[in-house]
């Protein structure tokens, strides 16, 4: 339809915005009533206390417990809220494995100034669609989300097993060192050479099919490490850190003679885990200024007490 | 149409469409004010019970569960449930709160017995990895909540049905008191010996099979030579089994059980049905044999050249597995199930452990069993033919299967669904073996 442009037409868009004009505005009501606007107000509890005093105060880390689904990535997946009476081991782990090695070994404000801000914790462990399960996730560099915390025991809880739970408190201190891992790494970039030691011998998402010490045979510290070269990287670092200086030899020397299915020899493996360590080593004192083995030192003995 | 009256005909439409009356809002208050409102209210409703709540809930993977919530105002809740003999007995307190989601939405936001059933772990309730039961912990209030006396909640991620139901002061009182924990002991109806069980109540026999998987209570009863069956859910009250669908046949009306009572010594159940005392007796057969169900059995098989299979082989005098078939090895092949094939040989059944052999599944050896015969009265006899394969056993799991299914009294079958049979022995009905396809 053509519609001319007339003195009518005009006028009457005229008087049609006089009257829009005319109308007078909604207010939005009282803005401080919103609910929850500014977080939810809980009375805090012991935990809500120990949170605070040890890890928000000096750290301005925020452990978050409290069942929140928005803070987890994929909300298709079923997890459950952590038990209340994990929270409080796991801190003091957390602060004990991570953070006071740290602190001791360079500085508060080196932690404070690199240190991720938010936890976030789950009961259980995200299951993959691939069999596999998540135990750790970062975000950013400024959270990281730890899974199964209700399997979480150290030395000393009543139904303790060391014959396996040794290896979940150092699966959560693993995922810490780990993540911590990667943001050093993403605020100065390790040496290129690393992601040449192990050359071709990179899984990609096959790394779930093959076993830790299959990985080792081909020079990788954990399966894990064979995903990609970050991945490498830190766990290397992570393993370094969890397992001393002892454990780490114990690694090296258990890889068997011969070769592995990608025809890598014993030597070649284990020349290739020394390659990684000497560069880790020299990374963190060139980009950092730390002297890793005396982190390490620092790291182990304070797990040992809690397997 | 003229353009020069189109214009003024828009005119007039916007303008009607626009002009200012007074602000008629539907709502006269925010939509902030009324969210906090009603977050107020059921924050109360839930607090301001004095004898806490009830809760049934049903989780979208099935079964039917019940709890106790005793809330108080600082957000913090006090438990009891009956998903296990623990939880019925030891209060466990942990946090919720009421928050605006996209609807308020009351939250159990530290873990408590409610969790249990939503935790992916399946060693933790026996549901599948990944999901658990499929049940929630994370709900929206139902928008009648506040105005009918129980409050109805809808999970957010799986659409489980909580319904909270105000509980009374005896109600309360009896969960302090392990009612819950005592209503249990009906789960120890699975350690009868014999797979029938009957009860009677007002001159009627009953037989019960109890599905405690699936939180389900099957009754069948006669009259005259007819079979009658009715099945409900069922959960654990603090005084005793409760029905969700109550059964009614003339004038007996069983809501459930109460006084529960449990004869460990002689394995025995007693419980008030319909206001009388009555005991749970063991049965050597079924009320009513089902006569053309074992030779169903047999055709749903060989007509799809189909195998019928049991994981863990013959359940005899209240041990599961009790042959230990899933002991056995082959080399370094392990088992995987037993099966019973039939047609599986031009002129034999195959009865066998399935071995996992380089990733496969496969017989090492098997027994041929002759076609079994079927009996009027509707048992299966089987009896052996030889055997096929190498390394057969001389004595062990696979000997002992096979004595044990060539017994000459045979056995019933008991259809539970299309794909689904109990096979129980004629002899005593205290072995069977439960057969899926």
């Amino acid at each position: 339809m053509n519609i001319k442009i007339t003195y009518n037409y005009i006028f009457s868009l005229l008087a049609l915005a006089f009257l829009m004009s005319s109308c007078k505005e909604d207010s939005i009501g009282d803005v401080a009533e919103i609910a929850d606007l500014g977080g939810p107000v809980i009375p805090p509890t012991v935990i809500d206390k120990y949170i605070k005093d040890s890890l928000t105060t000096p750290y301005n880390i925020q452990m978050k417990y409290r069942w929140d689904q928005f803070e987890f990535g994929d909300v298709t997946k079923t997890l459950v809220p952590p038990k209340e009476e994990k929270i409080i081991p796991l801190s003091r782990v957390v602060k004990s494995a991570w953070i006071t090695p740290y602190v001791q070994q360079k500085s508060l404000t080196f932690f404070n100034m690199y240190s991720p801000k938010t936890f976030i914790l789950s009961g259980s462990v995200q299951y993959l669609s691939n069999g596999g399960v998540v135990l750790g996730q970062a975000e950013g560099g400024r959270k990281i989300v730890l899974f199964d915390v209700n399997n979480f025991k150290t030395r000393g809880t009543a139904d303790y097993v060391a014959a396996t739970d040794s290896n979940k408190v150092k699966e959560f201190v693993h995922t810490l060192q780990h993540e911590f891992g990667h943001i050093l790494h993403q605020n100065i970039l390790y040496p290129v050479e690393f992601k040449t030691v192990c050359k071709g011998l990179f899984q990609g998402e096959n790394w779930i099919n093959i076993s830790d010490a299959e990985a080792r045979q081909d020079g990788f510290v954990t399966a894990y490490s064979s995903s990609g070269f970050d991945d490498d990287f830190v766990e290397t670092i992570a393993i370094l850190l969890i397992e001393g200086k002892g454990g780490w030899e114990k690694i090296i020397n258990s890889i068997p003679a011969g070769f592995s299915a990608n025809g890598t020899s014993q030597a070649d493996a284990q020349a290739k885990l020394r390659r990684k360590e000497a560069l880790v080593v020299s990374y963190y004192k060139t980009a950092w200024g730390i002297d890793f083995y005396e982190l390490q030192k620092k790291t182990r003995a304070a797990l040992v007490p809690l397997l | 149409m003229k353009n020069k009256y189109l214009s003024y005909l828009l005119l007039f439409l916007l303008a009607g469409l626009w002009s200012c009356s007074d602000d008629n809002d539907v709502f006269e208050q925010t939509a902030d004010e009324r969210v906090n409102a009603a977050l107020a209210a059921y924050q109360k409703q839930l607090s301001g019970a004095p004898y806490g709540w009830k809760g049934i809930i049903y989780p979208d993977g099935g079964g039917v569960y019940s709890f106790y919530f005793k809330f108080n105002d600082q957000n913090r809740v006090v438990m009891y449930s009956d998903f296990a003999a623990e939880s019925a007995a030891t209060p466990k307190e942990s946090s919720y709160r009421v928050k605006a989601m996209q609807t308020p939405s009351l939250i159990f936001d530290t873990y408590s017995y409610l969790h249990v059933l939503a935790d992916p772990d399946a060693a933790v309730n026996g549901g599948s990895y990944g999901d658990g039961l499929k049940s929630d912990y994370e709900f929206s209030f139902s928008g009648d909540s506040l105005s009918t006396g129980n409050i109805t909640l809808t999970g957010t991620k799986n659409q489980s049905k909580l319904i909270l139901i105000k509980a009374t002061q005896e109600e309360a009182t009896a969960y302090g008191n392990g009612g819950l924990a005592k209503s249990l002991l009906f789960s120890n109806i699975s350690k009868y010996l014999t797979y029938f069980k009957r009860f009677v109540s007002g001159g009627v026999t009953y037989e019960i099979a109890v599905n405690q998987n699936a939180r389900t209570i099957t009754l069948n009863w006669l009259t005259g030579t007819t079979v009658n069956t009715f099945t409900t859910d069922y959960y654990y009250s603090s005084t005793g089994v409760s029905f969700i669908t109550p059964f009614v046949n003339g004038s007996t009306t069983l809501n459930g059980f109460t006084n529960i009572t449990w004869d460990a010594a002689n394995l025995v159940l007693g419980v008030t049905a319909s206001g009388t005392k009555t005991t749970i007796v063991e049965a050597a057969k079924p009320i009513k044999v089902d006569v053309a169900a074992a030779k169903r059995w047999y055709q749903a098989a060989l007509s799809q050249d189909s195998y019928w299979v049991s994981e863990n082989g013959f359940h005899v005098n209240g041990v599961d597995d009790a042959f230990n078939v899933n002991s056995l090895v082959s080399g370094a092949a392990k088992y995987y199930f037993y099966l019973y094939w039939p047609g599986y040989g031009s002129n034999y059944d195959a009865f066998a452990p399935i071995f996992v052999q380089d990733n496969n599944a496969t017989f090492i050896y098997l027994d041929a069993a002759k076609a079994p015969t079927f009996s009027t009265d509707g048992r299966a006899i089987f009896s052996g033919l030889g055997v096929v394969g190498d390394g057969y056993p001389t004595d062990g799991p696979a000997i002992a299967s096979k004595n044990y299914l060539y017994d000459t009294n045979g056995f019933y079958l008991i259809q539970l669904s299309d794909n689904a049979y109990d096979m129980v022995s004629a002899k005593d009905g205290k072995g069977w073996i439960s057969w899926i396809k």
